[in-house]
């Protein structure tokens, strides 16, 4: 395998340069270089420095769309019946609460969460918390997560866990992120966890995912 | 000392009585008066009184004329829906359509969307304050505006797509938000804040900040200058060093700074300029006086050598902040800072 190829590919992908990527992962397929090579040694890769530039808080928001694009594209290329990544991680429901329509953050968990093998189902913006419920009920995930930019959404943060215990949930882990609600804590929100970043909140599910199963 | 010439010393590094205090009250105002959010940012009338009773009860140094973040994008096309007590929401991006560009224009503020109420506003507060306290406007920055007008996810897409595309669509945000702020500086206001959420470094790397938002703030700042804007005031919350040091150049004379950058590294970035911040808004909704008094006397402190503060929140405080958390807010500076 042409490692210094890789390397080209692991660079577009971190510029979020798409047509570059696309065509760096064309010509290693080309070479003889298997699909699965290409997603543990270009993407995964990828996704890691973008993981250490998060924490090292080198990290904003377009270059980690700009890099999401390209790895979309890549594996719009590398399965072209929409196959995906092979689901190795549990089931994660994911949503922005009622009164809130930014979906970016949420959005861009799904990305980082998808990447790194979970199942996501995704209830959207503006949910009402009893449908996230219903939701939990039907996948019985391993954790819920909610983005939330905007303050007001936090009363119907802090009832999602007990919502769950009725539903006999508990052990259905609540992750809360977002330019607003990561301002608060666990205990202030009534939830499991308060992710930093994206990053951070799959760090955390996967600790889950390893200690729990 | 009137707060007027309280925040006039501080911006320049002078000896005042006392610390100014400017609470970053917007939302706030209407759910303390009992009045529907969503009728507080469409009534210039009702936006003022609410200001104003905010102002007798908590006696900071500036009140705002400021609706939410969909002002001017609203002005020039796009379609919001407004959700009962809440701040509205872009239903339909103005350039949603590609055709849509070729039909830009810059709305005239004395008859756009809400624009009209906003000048009411402001006229009200500035006959009824004089130069006793700070009437603050606001207008977005062109960067933000963009991403109003188009979506934040698109925005960001031609970034790098259609560098020069993106340029025009700057360019034009920064006509509409110069005339926009231009209108408020006649209608009242001493200044207009620049509220630039999406120039964050959160957002943007800093070298795009340099290449695309730096050069149009400046034409911003040099424009309200020349209006009679009393100091140019930035506000951009997060993580925000990265780009401090680009202030001076952009001509800001006040420089926000949220939770995420401390007292110590703002001041090491821009030695000369004076500061608003940095208490977590989230605090005045989730602590209590006590913490608040804590924060605020830290960042007292920390700024009494050097001058150049004025105690704030980092961002917006939120409109379902505890009033007794903003009471000791403007309480902690009453002993002098």
């Amino acid at each position: 395998m042409n490692d210094s190829q890789m390397n080209l590919l692991v660079a577009a992908i971190l510029e979020g340069d798409c047509a570059e990527s696309v065509f760096q992962a064309g010509e290693l397929r080309n070479g003889g270089v298997s699909t699965q090579h290409i997603v543990m040694r270009g993407i995964e890769p990828a996704m890691s420095a973008l993981d250490t530039k998060c924490t090292l808080e080198e990290f904003n928001l377009l270059e980690i769309m700009l890099a999401g694009r390209a790895v979309t594209e890549v594996m719009k290329l590398l399965y072209p019946d929409g196959s995906g990544v092979a689901i190795t991680k549990a089931t994660v429901v994911i949503a922005a609460l009622e009164g809130d329509v930014h979906d970016l953050g949420k959005n861009i968990l799904k990305m980082v969460l998808g990447g790194s093998g979970f199942r996501v189902v995704d209830c959207g913006k503006d949910c009402p918390v009893p449908k996230l419920i219903e939701v939990a009920e039907k996948e019985q995930p391993l954790a819920i997560g909610i983005s939330g930019l905007i303050t007001n959404i936090i009363p119907l943060v802090r009832q999602v866990k007990d919502l769950l215990r009725l539903r006999d949930l508990g052990r259905v882990k609540v992750m809360a992120g977002g330019a607003a609600l990561k301002q608060s804590s666990p205990d202030k929100l009534n939830v499991d966890f308060v992710a930093d970043s994206a990053f951070d909140g799959v760090h955390y599910l996967e600790s889950l995912a390893g200690g729990g199963s | 000392m009137n707060s007027l010439q309280r925040v006039a010393a501080t911006i320049h590094l002078q000896e005042t009585d006392r610390v100014p205090v400017i609470a970053q009250v917007f939302g706030h105002a209407a759910r303390f008066a009992g009045v529907p959010l969503d009728d507080y940012v469409r009534d210039g009338e009702t936006l003022a009184r609410c200001q104003l009773e905010a102002l007798h009860r908590y006696r900071y140094d500036a009140v705002f004329s400021v609706m939410d973040v969909n002002v001017e994008t609203e002005a020039v096309g796009s379609e919001l829906r407004y959700p009962r007590n809440q701040y509205p929401v872009i239903r339909r991006h103005v350039l949603s359509q590609e055709a849509e560009w070729d039909g830009l224009a810059v709305p005239d503020p004395k008859q756009a969307g809400r624009m009209p109420e906003m000048l009411k506003a402001l006229g009200i507060l500035r006959h009824e304050l004089g130069d006793e306290v700070l009437v603050v406007g606001c207008i977005l920055g062109p960067f933000t505006l963009a991403t109003q007008l188009l979506g934040l996810e698109r925005t960001l897409y031609l970034a790098i797509d259609d560098p020069p595309r993106l340029a025009h669509l700057m360019d034009f945000a920064t006509d509409v938000v110069i005339r926009f702020g231009q209108a408020q500086l006649q209608a009242g206001a001493h200044l207009p804040v620049v509220f630039d959420p999406s120039a964050s470094p959160a957002v943007i790397p800093p070298n795009f900040f340099r290449e695309f938002a730096l050069p149009r703030l400046q034409r911003v700042f040099q424009a309200l200058s020349e209006a009679g804007a009393t100091a140019n005031w930035l506000h951009i919350a997060g993580p925000a060093a990265p780009i401090l040091h680009y202030y001076e150049k952009a001509g800001v004379h006040i420089a926000n700074f949220d939770y995420m950058v401390s007292a110590a590294e703002a001041m090491s970035r821009l030695p000369l300029t004076c500061f608003d911040g940095n208490i977590k808004s989230l605090l005045f909704v989730e602590g209590s006086p006590a913490e608040v008094e804590t924060e605020a006397v830290n960042l007292l402190r920390a700024f009494r050598d050097r001058r150049g503060f004025i105690l704030s929140s980092g961002c917006e405080i939120p409109p379902e902040a505890k009033p007794e958390n903003i009471a000791a807010l403007a309480k902690a500076s009453s002993g002098k800072g």
